[in-house]
């Protein structure tokens, strides 16, 4: 049994115990990595339009996709009992509600918070207001990743550090930043990344990592990287710091300081542990390093987050997080700092939770990289 | 077309003030103040996300690149521009728009209630709003708490979306965009033509895309010479049957598409279907019309083929710039008119059990009938 149709069947024995009769979870057709795509989550599919699955009580499926001549492909990869296409999301719903006996008082809808106003009127008129939500519930049921998604962020991992790889291979002054994204975002798309949430530029001293821009490369740039590329479904995230030239002993210095921090986290990282520890521990080597005061915005934003699309718990590493860590979790860990000396510094992993601590998926720890001016 | 909406959006963006002057702008909210004046309304409120901005981008040139901005534009005093990204993040933001004032959304009450404070207001009034049914229902919460009620809002979707209409520096931009969309489709069609799969040609053809400093790339391929159309799904090794697939291209704000398609025995029939189009495209035809005459062409040429490719979904082209689907969809029932001044992207296809086959072309409506900006495979001279 895959992990979707265990999801289905968890939804279904969730609906008996709640005395429900159905489930409606929607997705807009956007695709956050840092969201639950709860369409995803229990159909296997990210449809191109917005986009419903329906559960009943008995174990009964059907996703619904838009557009509707999406439906042979959502059909062939569909987990669910019955795979519908449309242009008219609401109308197709309303049918197979009704199809499915659904008593509308006995529902509850997943996602509308995500989706835009207009789309969730309709479908609240397809409801008829008797419909109670909750938001949680998917993101809740896939917080811990099965084998086969561990597997699938596994060979994510792989993509990443080969697209930064690649990157090292081609960089050079001169270049513009959207030039080197294109590399990046290329390489990576050609061993299999289906999106990616690339992040990558450059300064002689960076406040904070953005989304590629014209700059041209110049030697003394630090290039970060927040290299994210998703392979079924399983977002991963790597944060990268590469100089272009020789880094000083102070740079080398100043970096480990980074290292040091995420192998902190990784170790506290334990089932069971409250993500605001493990941000403290993370924290803790930057104060013991005499830059306590820089350990909020915006000299840093979070220590680590969540990653969609399966499931964006535990949220944000951060010392306000209410969140306990429970074993199987993925999310990335990643103490990126600014410090006055060298600027902004990315060091990251995807880590996996373990009762040794937060395993890296990657084969190799981040470092200062160089490559030659 | 519907294609998969990416995380984020890579490409480089930035305003680029010798394309598009800050006195472009200014015409453009000086139509938008007479929409105001018309209506009564104090203000606008345009809102963007990542999927759909071609609003937001026309009267602030920003885009969106993840979750969603929102232009405050007043009627009297100052605009303001909130994007939700963080505040470290912002002044990367400012260098996409003209606006001055940019903010993060993400603590609305401290950002919103004090500009809407400054509009200039005795008792109730109203506002207009643009993109509103794609705002999530947490922010439209938090927004209706800070109008109270003190201010209404109304729908201005139809009445704003009149007022744009596309001036010569545009219309110099869809040029551009159309004629890199074009260039990608060639080597897109050089790299299938050399041996490689479908979805190795289309890789080629976005990496040479995104190196000319696309925005953004969309694209679907067949797997199947033709009958279907489908997003990345990783298989680059080769396909059987001929060429198919859809190609979009954003290039300093604007799109342009086309699609390639070669190889299948229905392409004379959609060849001669977008003939069909061109010849009765001109100013006031309405899009019924140019329907009537593709499905016309395809069933006179197309034996058993006559219906359109499901993947247009039973349309032949729409309008076509900030958006790759600026609305005027040309279906069997459209009574949306060709005007002067507007780009289409128009477009032809059938299908059969063995494959299918598609034409394109990009237009600029003249007051005597159109400009051809580009198509996607010339006819062949006789």
């Amino acid at each position: 049994m895959g992990i979707q149709e265990t999801r289905l069947r968890e939804t279904a024995l969730y609906l008996g115990r709640e005395a429900l009769d159905g489930l409606i979870a929607v997705n807009f057709g956007h695709n956050s990595f840092l969201e639950s795509h709860a369409v995803f989550v229990l159909s296997g599919v990210r449809p191109i339009g917005e986009s419903a699955v329906v559960v009943d009580r008995s174990g009964g499926s059907t996703l619904i996709v838009t557009p509707a001549w999406d439906a042979e492909r959502a059909t062939t990869l569909s987990h669910t009992e019955k795979t519908i296409g449309t242009d008219d999301l609401p109308s197709a719903l309303a049918r197979v509600l009704a199809a499915r006996s659904i008593d509308l008082t006995k529902t509850v809808t997943v996602g509308l918070s995500t989706v835009g106003q207009g789309l969730v009127q309709r479908i609240e008129a397809v409801l008829g207001g008797k419909a109670r939500s909750n938001e949680s519930f998917i993101r809740s049921l896939a917080r811990i990743r099965s084998q086969e998604e561990l597997a699938a962020a596994s060979k994510a991992t792989e993509i990443a550090e080969a697209g930064y790889q690649h990157m090292l291979a081609c960089v050079k002054p001169g270049m513009r930043e959207f030039e080197l994204a294109a590399e990046l975002y290329c390489a990576m798309k050609q061993e299999g990344a289906e999106d990616n949430f690339l992040l990558m530029s450059a300064s002689q001293h960076n406040l904070a990592v953005r989304a590629a821009g014209g700059r041209i490369l110049d030697v003394g740039d630090i290039i970060l990287s927040e290299i994210t590329p998703c392979y079924q479904g399983q977002f991963v995230q790597i944060c990268r710091t590469t100089l272009i030239g020789e880094p000083t002993p102070l740079m080398r210095e100043k970096y480990a300081v980074l290292q040091r921090a995420m192998r902190a986290g990784q170790a506290a990282a334990v089932p069971g542990a409250a993500v605001r520890d493990v941000t403290q521990h993370i924290d803790d080597c930057f104060r013991q390093a005499g830059y306590g005061d820089y350990c909020k915005p915006p000299y840093m934003r979070v220590r680590g987050h969540g990653l969609g699309i399966t499931s964006d718990l535990p949220g944000d590493l951060t010392v306000e997080s209410e969140g306990l860590l429970e074993e199987g979790m993925m999310f990335v860990m990643h103490p990126n700092q600014y410090l006055p000396e060298t600027g902004y510094l990315m060091c990251g992993e995807p880590v996996v939770i373990t009762p040794q601590g937060a395993k890296a998926l990657s084969s190799r720890e981040a470092e200062l990289d160089s490559v030659a001016a | 077309m519907r294609t998969v909406n990416p995380s984020i959006v890579i490409g480089s963006y930035g305003w680029d003030q010798d394309r598009v002057p800050r006195d472009e702008f200014q015409l453009r909210i000086d139509a938008l103040n007479r929409v105001m004046d018309q209506n009564h309304w104090k203000a606008v409120l345009v809102y963007g996300d990542m999927a759909e901005h071609s609003a937001l981008a026309y009267f602030s040139n920003f885009t969106p690149r993840l979750r969603w901005g929102m232009a405050l534009l007043p009627r009297k005093g100052d605009p303001r521009l909130l994007v939700s990204m963080s505040p470290r993040d912002i002044p990367a933001m400012r260098l996409m728009t003209w606006i001055p004032d940019v903010h993060s959304g993400w603590n609305w009450p401290s950002v919103f209630d004090p500009w809407l404070a400054k509009l200039d207001t005795e008792g109730a009034a109203d506002i207009g709003t643009v993109g509103f049914d794609m705002m999530r229902p947490p922010l439209f919460t938090s927004l209706q708490q800070s109008l109270g009620n003190r201010f209404r809002l109304q729908d201005g979707d139809a009445q704003v979306a009149a007022c744009r209409t596309p001036r010569p520096r545009a219309r110099s931009l869809i040029r551009a965009a159309s004629s890199l969309a074009a260039e990608t489709a060639d080597v897109f069609r050089q790299s299938w033509v050399s041996g490689k799969g479908v979805e190795a040609a289309a890789l080629d053809a976005e990496r040479a895309a995104r190196l000319r400093a696309a925005q953004d790339v969309r694209m679907l391929t067949s797997h199947d010479g033709g009958r279907t159309l489908v997003p990345f799904r990783g298989s680059l090794g080769p396909a059987p049957g001929g060429l198919a697939a859809y190609i979009a291209v954003k290039h300093m704000g604007y799109w342009g598409d086309v699609f390639v398609s070669e190889g299948h025995a229905l392409q004379p029939a959609v060849e001669s279907a977008l003939d069909a189009i061109l010849a009765s495209a001109a100013p006031d035809v309405m899009g019924a019309v140019l329907h009537a005459k593709a499905i016309e062409a395809l069933s006179r040429t197309a034996l058993n083929s006559h219906a359109l490719h499901p993947v247009l979904s039973g349309s032949v082209g729409n309008r076509i710039g900030y958006s790759p689907d600026e609305g005027g969809r040309l279906t069997q029932d459209s009574d949306d008119m060709f005007k002067i001044g507007d780009t289409y992207s128009l477009r032809v296809g059938a299908h059969d059990a063995g494959g299918g086959a598609f034409a394109s072309a990009m237009v600029a409506i003249t007051s005597k009938g159109y400009d051809l900006v580009h198509r996607s495979t010339a006819p062949k001279k006789s």
